[in-house]
């Protein structure tokens, strides 16, 4: 009885250690994944750094435009999916009655979301710059991003439209209001805030994905701002692929922290904001 | 006079609904593009399914000799997600654990806030992390003239699945009703055995989902186990040997596509790779799907 008592407590506190020792195992990683980044990347970023185009590839001067490219890119895809994401969610939302349709449609979804980023780029440089014959293009590497973001976006917003209180609709439709005009006037400005966080979380992933854009998309010196639609661009993130690959270089492992840095701030600026968001109006939800 | 107005009133007319029709047809947009995708895809696969003779399911990988042998890439995702797998499981699920049992919701937002900023690091900046110090140090722990190998890019691939993980299964071992564990704490079982019996046979079906969807992310992980993996296009020799530099499919669509030549076997080649590839992240996120929901459906 006594002895089974100690092996039960043994037990329990190799449980509590394994626990806190894990804790502490993930606490080290993330400071030593953001405490590498901040530290290496600080001491290369200035405003200097942010504002002068590269030379000599890329080890030194500036990131200019690279940071330029990747803005461009990640927005104009923003401003492609949104009209696509916001059809699809409403239709999800307002116009679905269960059919056989909205059922492909989710699956459809979560395969988009499944798909890794480097078959997008596959299927970029088939798609579009060898059958669409349209070179490396920036506009073809947005189009591919705003794919990517096709799943977040669309399901951010159905999320919102979903919590929409069914009143809402009732009262509109006791009114003599239209599907249509309720469509226009609750669902939409109802769920907008969904519409925008989606898209900024969609934005945060998709300015830091280079796998994609690698193929179709980018160029990596040489290249200022786009003339035309079917130009390349240079990124961060491709930037950075290529100075890592020349990391015994110590010029450009610095330049690439600096882009690293410069990135993450820029994703986290995306995601804080959609966390902001969304915390915002869930406290406005509660009352 | 108000009855008399509404008995007059008119339905409005039946007219062509705009709204629904853009609405349907941005629904049927997408599910198009995910039918393109696959499409492409599986056309562009063909010819290298179709000529003979190049060794597709071999381990032998020369596009001079046109031997274009999968199996050393597909072993090489398969090991790579496995050493990914033993690092981030256990330490994702006991630090779960801890983060759910505390029940300091503060804590709790706190921690989930940091993993989201931590899932939303790049992979590109992972893999430079990688370069700078992970392959460095395993070249010194092993004594070897070179890090990157199939356990770097394990270790690497461990820590980047680790917050997908980490939250997924904390919201599965939090949405376990608490009185389940006030009751079973009332009758004077420790803590161990409270998750044992308790928590996690009700929790397991999402901690299924939650490590599938990381399988999947892992196997479709390209730019940071490019950088650190070596490139090699051989099975490891003895062949669970972690120490020796590899290829995963991933790695090598990375490397490859940019040069060969559109239309060759040898771009079809890597284009079956990436369809297979595809096939099986796309396997795994719908059965992920299905656990995660099924577990809201039984809460």
């Amino acid at each position: 009885m006594f002895k089974a008592r100690n092996r039960r407590h043994f037990s329990e506190q190799c449980f509590a250690l394994a626990a806190r020792l894990s804790l502490i195992i993930c606490a080290g990683i993330l400071l030593f994944l953001l405490g590498s980044i901040f530290i290496q990347g600080i001491s290369a970023l200035s405003l200097e750094f942010l504002f002068t185009p590269s030379s000599s590839f890329g080890k030194s001067g500036g990131i200019f435009y690279q940071l330029f490219g990747s803005l461009l890119m990640v927005l104009v895809a923003a401003l492609l999916v949104l009209p696509l994401a916001l059809g699809t969610a409403l239709f999800r939302n307002s116009y679905n009655n269960n059919t056989g349709l909205a059922h492909v449609m989710d699956q459809s979804l979560y395969a988009l979301n499944a798909i890794p980023s480097v078959t997008y780029g596959i299927f970029g440089l088939i798609f579009f710059v060898n059958l669409l014959n349209t070179g490396i293009s920036w506009f073809v590497g947005s189009i591919i991003l705003a794919i990517m973001m096709l799943p977040t976006v669309t399901l951010s917003s159905y999320q919102a439209m979903a919590a929409i209180p069914k009143i809402y609709h009732e009262n509109a439709a006791a009114l003599g209001l239209t599907r249509t005009q309720i469509v226009r006037r609750v669902t939409l400005p109802q769920s907008f805030h969904g519409v925008v966080t989606g898209l900024l979380i969609g934005l945060s992933r998709a300015i830091g994905e280079t796998a994609p854009i690698m193929f179709i998309a980018t160029a990596f010196s040489g290249v200022t701002v786009p003339q035309s639609l079917v130009e390349p661009v240079s990124t961060l993130p491709t930037h950075i692929l290529e100075l890592a690959q020349q990391s015994t270089d110590p010029q450009a492992l610095q330049n690439a922290w600096g882009a690293s840095l410069t990135l993450v701030l820029l994703a986290a600026t995306f995601s804080g904001l959609a966390l902001f968001l969304r915390s915002r109006l869930n406290s406005e939800g509660h009352q | 006079m108000n009855t008399v107005s509404l008995l007059n009133a008119k339905p409005a007319p039946r007219r062509r609904d705009a709204t629904k029709a853009y609405c349907q047809a941005s629904a049927v947009l997408s599910i198009v593009i995910v039918s393109v995708i696959l499409l492409t895809l599986l056309i562009q696969s063909l010819p290298v399914l179709l000529s003979g003779d190049n060794g597709l399911f071999g381990a032998r990988w020369n596009p001079d000799e046109g031997k274009f042998g999968i199996i050393a890439p597909l072993f090489g995702s398969v090991f790579v997600m496995l050493i990914a797998t033993i690092i981030a499981f256990p330490i994702g699920l006991l630090t779960a654990i801890y983060i759910s049992e505390t029940r300091s919701s503060k804590l709790r937002r706190v921690i989930k806030s940091i993993l989201e900023l931590l899932a939303g690091i790049p992979s590109i900046v992972y893999g430079l992390i990688g370069v700078a110090y992970l392959n460095v140090w395993v070249a010194d722990l092993f004594d070897l003239q070179s890090g990157r190998i199939i356990l770097t890019a394990g270790i690497l691939l461990g820590i980047m699945i680790l917050p997908t993980f980490l939250t997924l299964t904390e919201d599965a071992l939090s949405a376990v009703p608490q009185r389940y564990r006030e009751n079973a704490k009332s009758l004077g079982m420790y803590r161990h055995e409270v998750f044992k019996g308790i928590i996690f046979p009700q929790a397991k079906v999402g901690i299924a989902g939650a490590g599938l969807l990381a399988l999947g992310r892992a196997l479709g992980e390209t730019m940071a186990v490019m950088l650190v993996i070596g490139s090699l296009d051989r099975l490891p020799s003895p062949l669970f040997n972690p120490l020796s530099s590899g290829q995963t499919i991933t790695s090598k669509l990375g490397r490859e596509v940019g040069e060969s030549a559109f239309g060759s076997v040898h771009f079809s080649a890597l284009v079956f790779m990436s369809f297979i590839l595809v096939s099986i992240t796309i396997a795994l996120t719908i059965l992920s799907h299905y656990f995660l929901t099924r577990k809201q459906a039984d809460v």
